[in-house]
């Protein structure tokens, strides 16, 4: 078989961009690990990792990619004639983007002004605005305006004059917008020596990442060279490799190239018909590493391995403390590999098949498997995190008993391999489980064609829209339902203390393996009954399905409002400036200001 | 504690294994200060312990012999390093003892307040190193953040945040500053609500609790013939805290209760704990209302005291006075004398012996820790290697004193 070298590089695409989100997600979860530590206790976090520019370096990088960027858009929407239905989703997208840029843009100058005082009349200008929080409701009032009054003229003539003015205003405030931000940014940087880039601390993550690949590189004497190097390896690939079969989208649906009968990846499909990707003349690109049809068997495959790097870390090293923490490590990671695995059985009874994207159809066209599988959800969730090596599970390498459990003797990147791959572990975990029980890719009432908002015979909505931006959106809430999995984490380690060996095992043996074979019981029964009762029951299923869809697109807008509103709200830093030395400090301007350069 | 697990009995009959012999310390994340235990684990089992103490000793009671006795101030702050104010006034009031003088009202009153603040950074921090050890970490953040309060506070009356050095034989190093009242007032409000917060957090977690109830169970007998006190020996149900048994300064006037545990368990440990953080801060609210806003701090007495710094410069008395106490010492009349008081870990003692030089022929510091920790051993075994942690936890044993 001759694999044509497109397919290949989109494969390998395929992979770069799921290890890249694997890695990213996990870099960003260390620092937020440690963001949420600081934030207890009133302290700034992880931000001194810096990269100084020269300012003519920074003023570039502000600059040019937005005049490439302008230039692009310009070039587009002059060279390209919008017409039908692209013509109307072209002018909400420009118009909402246009929308959304001015009010970022005033947004963030609003903001530098406040912190810093203004600098000219323009700043003065912004300034006398107030607080820039009121350039975030303008924005959203002009959103929903511009929205409203579109859907609202949708069809007639001025719709249509709204539409022109859409396409050709809307590109070209964007563009304004766009390059009015660089330039004021350019502009505002002009006097200053020199430009950190912090990138709200991310970097220091990274620089410490990077540090530990230049640190000593210590064995113990008397361990064995090769297992304790071996370790790390084998701890680290199966926490990352696992995530080759979790889909994080839709599948794109070509054309067919009628000489080769080969994908055609210039014909990809503009809209779908409600049945999804389907028939002769068009091929399915699913967004997944590899479609396995062992599915989910594989995770656990990989997933075991992982036990085994704790294990030989912990008899490679050659200390009684490691040795301790590997057989914590195993046999903690045993146990809960049988309860993980129970659990998913009620879900296969439900979903009917092991392919992961195979689960996910189904509960896009059902229900979400966390109103379907409901203990499953929570059992599987409390596995995970046990497999995971956090606390309230992290005995294998609970600091004040036994030092750094199995990887005491480690250091340098070895040691990093070991922590990476913990926090690895949490992301490629999330991601199965937003996979299997929150809809992976599914959003409430999104299909294959469009937006249909339908409870029984009763349609509320119904919108027909390009499938690229539908797989887009899907992919997007993958992502989000895998960020909100791996926050629930951080939060539970930050909250929960340590259980104990015995505790463990108890939990894990007594407590969640008979709830986990309870649950395959109790799902074979529900599903016999159900097949054997009348088309009623199956009838009132499908209504129950489409409800659930409702309540998670409800709850979905009102956490989104909920989030929005937190984020606005006004923060009241108390602080405590008892001494006098506090006072003078604070009649400084605080510490922030004052930089420690050592 | 659970019977142990059956199986593990049985692997043991049939596979004969000797017990590993495991040495936790000096240096290792739960032996906080530095005490080495050597250990016989079975599984995860310690079937026998050896806890050695010592690994800090820095000869202070020694040491204390060579200065004045306004030199041992420093000293005694180094002992139990949380809470340095408590031994502070403990040794300056075993010297008024022997030098039979009272030093006034006002003072009485400052000693009492800080002191009580001083207890409830004690009690914080035990408390919250305990729930971090636990991997609770939030509880250990909040609660610091509460002992920062208080040595912020301590840092505007004392100028120093951990060693004070601010007791002196027959007062204070300085008057209360201005806003000592309203600071101790809001420091103390604050603090109550970290308590809460914490309560809510932790006493509601089943982990938690099931962490510390029933582990490291002692008998009053065993606490009793140990010679436990404070915190550690009320856990196990008897009543006995200086404050109340043997009233000193003005303890007497105040009202409070001395919260007592049941099962005397690591949890009855940190119950008490926060309890008696609740019943300090209703002894400072106290302390502060009956503090008068003017008056003298140190006792009227040439002989003790030292006088104001332009007095030394300027009058020939002052000069002979600041070059008498400075050169010579204190001259503490020929004799002994022990005085003790609730210190943050128990009975904080100091038993002291005079030649009627300036230099003290013997200061023997009576520290709670050493007591508490020869409990260790009887407490532990028996337990799982992981039920150290909040046992060596609770005792609170602080090595700078109990090492010396």
């Amino acid at each position: 078989m001759n694999l044509p070298i497109a397919e290949l590089l989109v494969f390998l695409l395929r992979g770069f961009v799921v290890v890249m989100f694997a890695m990213n997600v996990a870099v960003i979860l260390t620092w937020a690990d440690r963001r949420q530590g600081a934030a207890i206790q009133d302290r700034v976090g992880p931000n001194r990792a810096v990269i100084w520019l020269p300012t003519k370096l920074a003023q570039g990088m502000a600059v040019l990619p937005a005049l490439g960027l302008s230039v692009g858009i310009l070039a587009l929407v002059a060279g390209h004639e919008f017409d039908g239905a692209m013509r109307t989703v072209a002018s909400v997208v420009f118009s909402q983007l246009a929308i959304l840029w001015v009010w970022l843009t005033g947004l963030a100058i609003g903001g530098k002004v406040s912190q810093r005082g203004p600098q000219n009349s323009f700043d003065v200008f912004i300034g006398s605005i107030g607080d820039p929080r009121r350039f975030v409701y303008a924005g959203l009032a002009l959103h929903v305006l511009a929205l409203g009054t579109g859907a609202m003229y949708r069809g007639t003539e001025t719709g249509a004059m709204l539409e022109q003015v859409g396409i050709s205003a809307g590109p070209a405030v964007f563009v304004f917008a766009i390059l009015f931000g660089a330039l004021y940014a350019a502009y505002s940087i002009r006097k200053e020596p020199r430009v950190g880039l912090r990138l709200l601390g991310l970097l220091h993550p990274a620089a410490d990442g990077l540090k530990t690949v230049f640190k000593e590189d210590f064995i113990p004497p008397n361990a064995d060279k090769f297992l304790h190097s071996l370790a790390p390896i084998i701890a680290f690939f199966p926490a990352l490799v696992v995530l080759g079969v979790v889909p994080f989208g839709d599948s794109l649906c070509f054309g067919v190239d009628p000489e080769t009968h080969r994908i055609a990846f210039s014909k990809l499909l503009d809209t779908l018909p409600a049945a999804g990707c389907s028939g002769a003349d068009v091929i399915a690109l699913p967004l997944q590493v590899v479609r396995l049809n062992v599915g989910v068997l594989y995770f656990f495959a990989l997933a075991g391995t992982g036990i085994v790097g704790a294990a030989l870390a912990g008899w490679a090293s050659d200390n009684k403390f490691s040795l301790l923490g590997g057989l914590r490590a195993a046999s903690q990671m045993v146990s809960y590999e049988v309860t993980m695995g129970l659990t998913l059985i009620g879900v296969f009874m439900v979903y009917g098949t092991l392919r992961v994207d195979e689960m996910v159809r189904w509960q896009a066209d059902n229900a979400w498997g966390m109103f379907t599988q409901p203990l499953a959800f929570v059992l599987f969730f409390t596995a995970a995190v046990a497999e995971s090596k956090r606390i309230p599970f992290d005995l294998p390498e609970g600091e004040s008993e036994i030092v750094a459990g199995y990887y005491t003797e480690y250091a340098g990147m070895k040691f990093a391999m070991f922590f990476f791959a913990e926090y690895i572990a949490v992301v490629t975990s999330s991601a199965l489980m937003a996979a299997l029980f929150l809809g992976g890719w599914d959003l409430p009432f999104v299909r294959p064609d469009g937006i249909h908002v339908a409870i029984g015979d009763t349609v509320l909505m119904s919108e027909a829209l390009p499938h690229v931006f539908l797989v887009v959106i899907g992919a997007l809430g993958f992502v989000l339902k895998t960020i909100t999995l791996c926050w629930l984490q951080l939060t539970i380690r930050w909250t929960l203390p340590r259980f104990r060996y015995d505790q463990l095992m108890r939990l894990g043996w007594r407590k969640l393996l008979p709830a986990s074979l309870a649950n395959i019981l109790f799902t074979g029964v529900v599903i016999l009954a159900v097949q054997s009762a009348g088309p009623a029951v199956s009838h009132g299923l499908v209504i129950a399905a489409q409800f659930s869809k409702l309540v998670l697109a409800v709850g979905g807008l009102a956490l989104v409002v909920w989030l929005g509103l937190f984020l606005l709200r006004p923060v009241h830093k108390r602080r405590m400036l008892a001494t006098s030395s506090a006072q003078f400090a604070a009649s400084l301007g605080g510490t922030r200001d004052a930089r420690m350069e050592a | 504690m659970e019977p142990l697990d059956q199986e593990l009995e049985e692997s043991e009959l049939e596979l004969p294994a000797e017990p590993m012999l495991l040495n936790v310390g000096p240096s290792h994340p739960a032996m906080h200060g530095t005490v080495r235990c050597v250990m016989e684990l079975s599984g995860e089992i310690i079937e026998r312990v050896d806890v050695q103490v010592g690994y800090l000793h820095r000869g202070f009671e020694k040491m204390c012999e060579r200065g004045t006795w306004t030199q041992v101030f420093p000293y005694v702050d180094r002992c139990n390093y949380v809470s340095p104010m408590l031994n502070n006034v403990g040794f300056a009031l075993v010297c008024e003892k022997l030098l039979e003088i009272k030093v006034p009202e006002r003072c009485q009153w400052y000693r009492m307040a800080l002191g009580e603040l001083a207890r409830m950074s004690d009690h914080l921090t035990c408390d919250g190193a305990m729930a971090m050890e636990l991997g609770a970490f939030t509880p250990f953040l909040w609660m610091i953040k509460g002992r920062e309060m208080i040595w912020d506070l301590m840092e505007e009356e004392t100028g120093a945040r951990l060693t004070h050095s601010f007791g002196r034989v027959g007062g204070m190093a300085q008057p209360p500053t201005d806003g000592f009242k309203e600071n101790a007032r809001a420091v103390a409000k604050h603090i109550l609500h970290i308590i809460e917060e914490v309560e809510r957090l932790l006493l509601g977690n089943r982990i938690f609790l099931d962490r510390l109830e029933g582990v490291g169970v002692i008998s009053q007998e065993d606490a009793i013939s140990l010679c436990w006190t404070g915190p550690c020996l009320r856990a196990t149900g008897i009543p006995y805290d200086v404050r109340k048994a043997h009233p000193y300064l003005k303890y007497g006037e105040v009202d409070f209760d001395v919260p007592v545990g049941q099962a005397s368990d690591c949890f009855d440990r940190f119950i008490v704990r926060i309890e008696e953080i609740k019943q300090s801060a209703r002894i400072l609210e106290q302390c502060l209302k009956a503090m008068p806003d003017s008056g003298p701090v140190n006792v009227d007495d040439p002989r003790v005291i030292l006088p104001p710094k332009n007095e030394v410069y300027s009058t020939i008395e002052g000069t002979i006075q600041h070059f008498k106490i400075v050169m010579e010492g204190l001259k503490l009349p020929a004799g002994e004398a022990y005085g003790y008081t609730e210190g943050g870990n128990g009975e904080m003692g100091y038993y002291i012996v005079s030649d009627g030089s300036g230099t003290p022929f013997r200061v023997r510091i009576r520290p709670p820790c050493y007591y508490i920790t020869g409990g260790l051993e009887r407490v532990i075994t028996g337990h799982m290697m992981a039920d150290v942690v909040p046992c060596f936890g609770s005792l609170n044993m602080i090595g700078g004193e109990c090492d010396r």
